[in-house]
């Protein structure tokens, strides 16, 4: 029996794990010190996960497609991987598809960095059966997305608000990229550069230290090792700036036909019937398979046909062949739906172009440039600033990848001629136009600029008057009331497009009040109803955080003073009009008998 | 009353992520290890089929599976010496050296890499620098079976040597070796041939004689001793070894070459041991003949001089008769003679005269 007198002695670890659990709870009022210590902890979860997601991919592709296998093992080992993954991505990972980088965008600007622990579990899983059955892709994109949807599950599971979440997103992908190339730096600037849009975003703490921590976490499990090791190479001559010059023009035009077939074929898929999408990336598996069963070097990522060609082992010949079937193979299998990405891809296609252009220059002027491999090294790098759009980040990437300084001038120059041709030939960076083609309008640089001005928000009307495309005219016209010049025309699939009151008024005139306003509607010079056609010049529309300015610019460019507000995440939704007059006295001007003043 | 939502604990949130982070360095750790384990293990098979290759003699093909295996274990430093080797065997010596200089920069003392740039050195003609290295290879460091690695390296170097004909080099190299060499036959022979080579006949001489002692009937030995006594003019004993080899190996043309050679000599030197006054006469006026035979053969048609009156002079020494009482005198006026003509040849005469002449061989005897 206990005496009262006698106190139980307090449990030591219970008052440790209080005391831990309190200091947790306490950094929930301290922002700055909580972001802090959640990149390190992203950093660290990512660089993990990535490691785990390099080895996996690694080990399991050594297995089914080992080196000197049979061939009919490199065409059924693709087609089977794709058939398998193409079903899970279906059925039950369906935000899993490509590569990874545009969702994330999606997340972080359209959905509050809302990713879902499914997609991260998906996507990892998927990836690395896909790219270890050699489907042509990369798996840094993949990578990226695992890293922003873990950082995003982590902020939410922690009850953080959204701008939180937001904040942390790009922590992720960093680390995700400083691990998956072990490149910190170009991992820190493609988090600004290309994620964010912004190199001087306020979360550039965060990406540093969640970068770093990734990186020295992959050290600590795989030792210092750079990508690819490379013979140190120098500027021979100074005329051979010149052949570099060449090489960023045949990269750049390199970029612009494997960008423009990529997104040829991706418009070609998703034109085919819904009920195929689960079997459609059996076409990416069928094409790698084929190819491979004559070419094994298009199979996978490729990274050890790379370095032998920055170390100047392959002949020219070959290479440019390698070049060809990896643009080839590497589209069709992003474009029909694989899991994978086009980071990897594009290091290899550039290294085989900088390869084939290195080896001519080579070959008839051996005295004045320097061996294939160095322009297979700057090849790399002007690749990916002419496909991912990313110069600064890819001189930078292809620097800590290959840690040799020497070559950086002239990558600098191939990588801005490779940027602006690939910018003049292809307007839409590739990233952007694949959310386009999913109806999904990502904002670019000028749309952030514009962030700060007065906003379509700001003058929107919500819950308009809408039509539906099989009223008849006649039924439509008593419900417009007369207030507006034209009205959403909304069906099934979502917004068509603004149907003009004087088209309707029209149609009466004409005696065809019976006709459906779907008929009016198509027999409307340059209206389609089609989905897939969602630019400015297709289908006049503002999104939320669009200035007034932009929408005055569009309402100019449409001939229309009402236009539709819609989703950016599906271009189809319609969210309310904002019409001329609302902007006007947004700006505190009152229209007066047709005349326009200041109010007071 | 509805209950509030719950704000989810950081502890426990923390306690998960702590948890994952901790299996997900497990599982790393692993998926790592396995990595290392399995590329080490093709990489070990890449090299096995590239060192069958070079055995081959397939060394384009060799290099390649070589690079492969280099490419899974970069810091593997046998695979980059074995890859040197191959580019050295297939005449990549650029590339030989290339990669040896990598090694040799993180690894100065490596002995291995050492030899094999000495053998790249002494292919690009760079001898000094091939010594240099076969040193550094001699005293570095072997990751296995140095005592003998560092004396097949030396063997290296002294076949280097003996192949420039440095005498002096080669016997500094060979003395260090003498008591580690293994005692065999073969060994023992190449030792003698060296030092001869060297310009020590004495210890060649002590090394046959040792052969012939274990094995009598060893009739390369009684020639290697042939050569001793002969390389110390002892030409008598020198002929009778070579008779005894010759006997021992009758087919074999280069001991009676030899043995004709010192017959040749001993039919011509006069200042053998025991010959009569008339016979050491005879062979100086042979001696005048031959040398001036050669010198008008080898010098211009209108020599300097004092070459002329030389000539002129071994003209007339041939003509003059001889009484009994001056054989002594005359013998040693020719064998002045003809020594000053000799010289004389060297000075007039383009081509140098055949070194294993008997003519050189007694004029040379006579100069000591």
């Amino acid at each position: 029996m206990i005496k009262n007198s006698q106190r139980p002695s307090p449990d030591p670890s219970q008052s440790w794990i209080v005391k831990l659990g309190r200091s947790l709870e306490n950094l929930r009022g301290r922002e700055n010190q909580l972001s802090l210590v959640l990149s390190l902890v992203i950093g660290a979860l990512v660089g993990l996960v990535v490691v785990a997601f390099i080895l996996l991919t690694g080990r399991l592709a050594a297995r089914m497609y080992p080196p000197g296998g049979s061939g009919w093992r490199r065409i059924l080992v693709p087609v089977l991987g794709s058939l398998s993954t193409g079903y899970l991505l279906w059925r039950y990972f369906p935000s899993a598809r490509g590569s990874g980088i545009p969702q994330t965008k999606f997340a972080l600007f359209i959905n509050d960095g809302r990713i879902q622990f499914r997609t991260v579990f998906g996507k990892f899983f998927c990836c690395s059966a896909s790219l270890a059955s050699g489907i042509a892709l990369g798996r840094e994109g993949p990578s990226v997305q695992v890293g922003a949807g873990l950082a995003s599950v982590v902020a939410r599971n922690l009850g953080l608000d959204a701008k939180q979440v937001r904040s942390l997103v790009p922590a992720g992908c960093a680390a995700a990229l400083a691990a998956a190339f072990n490149t910190p730096i170009a991992a820190v600037l493609f988090s600004l550069e290309e994620i964010m849009g912004d190199l001087h975003a306020a979360v550039l703490g965060s990406v540093v230290l969640s970068a770093a921590t990734s990186w020295m976490v992959l050290h600590l499990v795989l030792g210092d090792e750079p990508l690819f090791h490379v013979a140190g190479y120098q500027l021979v001559n100074p005329a051979e700036f010149g052949v570099y010059a060449v090489l960023g023009v045949v990269g750049g035009l390199g970029s612009v036909v494997f960008v423009k077939l990529l997104l040829g074929l991706r418009s070609w898929f998703m034109r085919l019937p819904k009920s195929s999408v689960w079997f459609q990336p059996v076409a990416g598996g069928l094409t790698v398979g084929l190819i491979g069963y004559f070419v094994p070097e298009v199979m996978g990522v490729g990274y050890n046909y790379v370095e032998k060609v920055l170390n100047g082992d392959i002949v020219v010949k070959l290479v440019v062949l390698f070049a060809v079937v990896k643009i080839v193979a590497t589209a069709v299998c992003y474009a029909s739906g694989n899991a994978g990405g086009i980071f990897g891809p594009a290091l290899f296609i550039g290294a085989m172009m900088g390869a084939s252009v290195g080896g001519v220059a080579h070959a008839w002027f051996p005295q004045y440039t320097a061996g294939p491999g160095a322009y297979a090294l700057v090849g790399m790098g002007t690749a990916f600033a002419g496909i991912v759009r990313t110069p600064l980040t890819s001189v930078i990437m292809i620097f800590e990848i290959t840690r040799d300084y020497t070559i950086i001038v002239p990558l600098m120059i191939s990588n801005l001629i490779a940027f602006f041709i690939s910018q003049k030939l292809q307007e839409e960076p590739i990233y952007e136009a694949l959310a386009s083609q999913e109806g999904v309008h990502l904002p670019n640089a000028h749309a952030s600029s514009q962030s700060a001005q007065m906003q379509v928000r700001q003058a929107m009307r919500s819950g308009p008057q809408i039509l539906s495309p099989d009223l008849p005219v006649a039924t439509a016209l008593p419900m417009t009331n007369g207030s507006l010049d034209a009205w959403p025309l909304v069906g099934e699939e979502g917004l068509w497009g603004m149907i003009r009151m004087s088209d309707l008024e029209h149609a009466v005139r004409d005696g065809a009040s019976g006709k459906k306003l779907a008929d009016i509607f198509n027999n409307i010079p340059g209206q389609t109803s089609r989905s897939g056609h969602s630019t400015a010049e297709e289908l006049p529309h503002v999104h939320l955080d669009h200035s007034l300015g932009l929408a005055l610019e569009r309402m100019g460019s449409s001939g229309l003073n009402v236009l539709p507000v819609v989703s950016r995440a599906n271009v189809r939704q319609l969210l309310g009009i904002v019409v001329l007059d609302d902007i006007l006295k947004t700006y505190g001007v009152a229209r007066r008998g047709g005349d326009m003043e200041p109010t007071d | 009353m509805a209950k509030p939502l719950a704000t989810p604990s950081f502890l426990g949130t923390f306690g998960l992520i702590f948890l994952a982070v901790a299996a997900l360095f497990a599982a790393d750790t692993f998926l790592a290890r396995m990595e290392r384990t399995e590329s080490a293990v093709e990489a070990a098979r890449l090299f096995d089929q590239g060192r069958v290759l070079m055995q081959r003699g397939n060394n384009t093909a060799a290099i390649e599976r070589i690079q492969d295996a280099l490419s899974i274990e970069r810091t593997n430093r046998y695979y980059q010496q074995a890859l040197a080797q191959a580019q050295l065997a297939a005449g990549k010596t650029a590339d030989a050296e290339s990669a040896l200089s990598g090694l040799l920069q993180s690894d100065p003392t490596d002995a291995l890499a050492n030899l094999i740039m000495g053998r790249v050195q002494e292919k690009l003609s760079r001898f000094p620098e091939a010594i240099s290295y076969f040193h550094r290879a001699i005293y570095g460091k072997w990751s296995q079976n140095a005592a003998q690695n560092s004396l097949q390296a030396r063997f290296e170097l002294i076949d280097l040597l003996a192949q420039r004909d440095s005498k002096e080099d080669l016997l500094a190299e060979l003395l260090p070796v003498q008591d580690q060499v293994p005692r065999d036959l073969k060994t023992r022979m190449r030792m003698g041939h060296l030092f001869l080579r060297a310009g020590s006949p004495a210890r060649a001489a002590d090394i046959f004689r040792g052969i012939i002692q274990e094995i009598p009937t060893n009739g390369e030995a009684y020639a290697g001793l042939g050569e001793s006594q002969f390389a110390e003019s002892n030409y008598r004993v020198a002929a009778r070894n070579f008779e005894t080899a010759l006997r021992l190996a009758p087919d074999d043309q280069s001991i009676r070459k030899r043995r004709d050679l010192c017959n040749q000599l001993l039919a011509l030197d006069p200042t053998i041991r025991g010959l009569s006054p008339l016979e050491r006469l005879n062979r100086s006026r042979k001696l005048v003949e031959l040398t001036l035979h050669d010198t008008s053969q080898c010098a211009d048609p209108t020599p300097p001089p004092e070459t002329r009156a030389l000539l002129d002079q071994a003209a007339k020494a041939l003509k003059t008769r001889v009484s009994p009482a001056s054989e002594g005198e005359v013998t040693e006026f020719d064998l002045d003679i003809a020594e000053q003509l000799w010289q004389a040849r060297a000075k007039v005469c383009k081509s140098a005269a055949p070194p294993d002449s008997p003519l050189a061989l007694v004029m040379g005897t006579l100069a000591h």
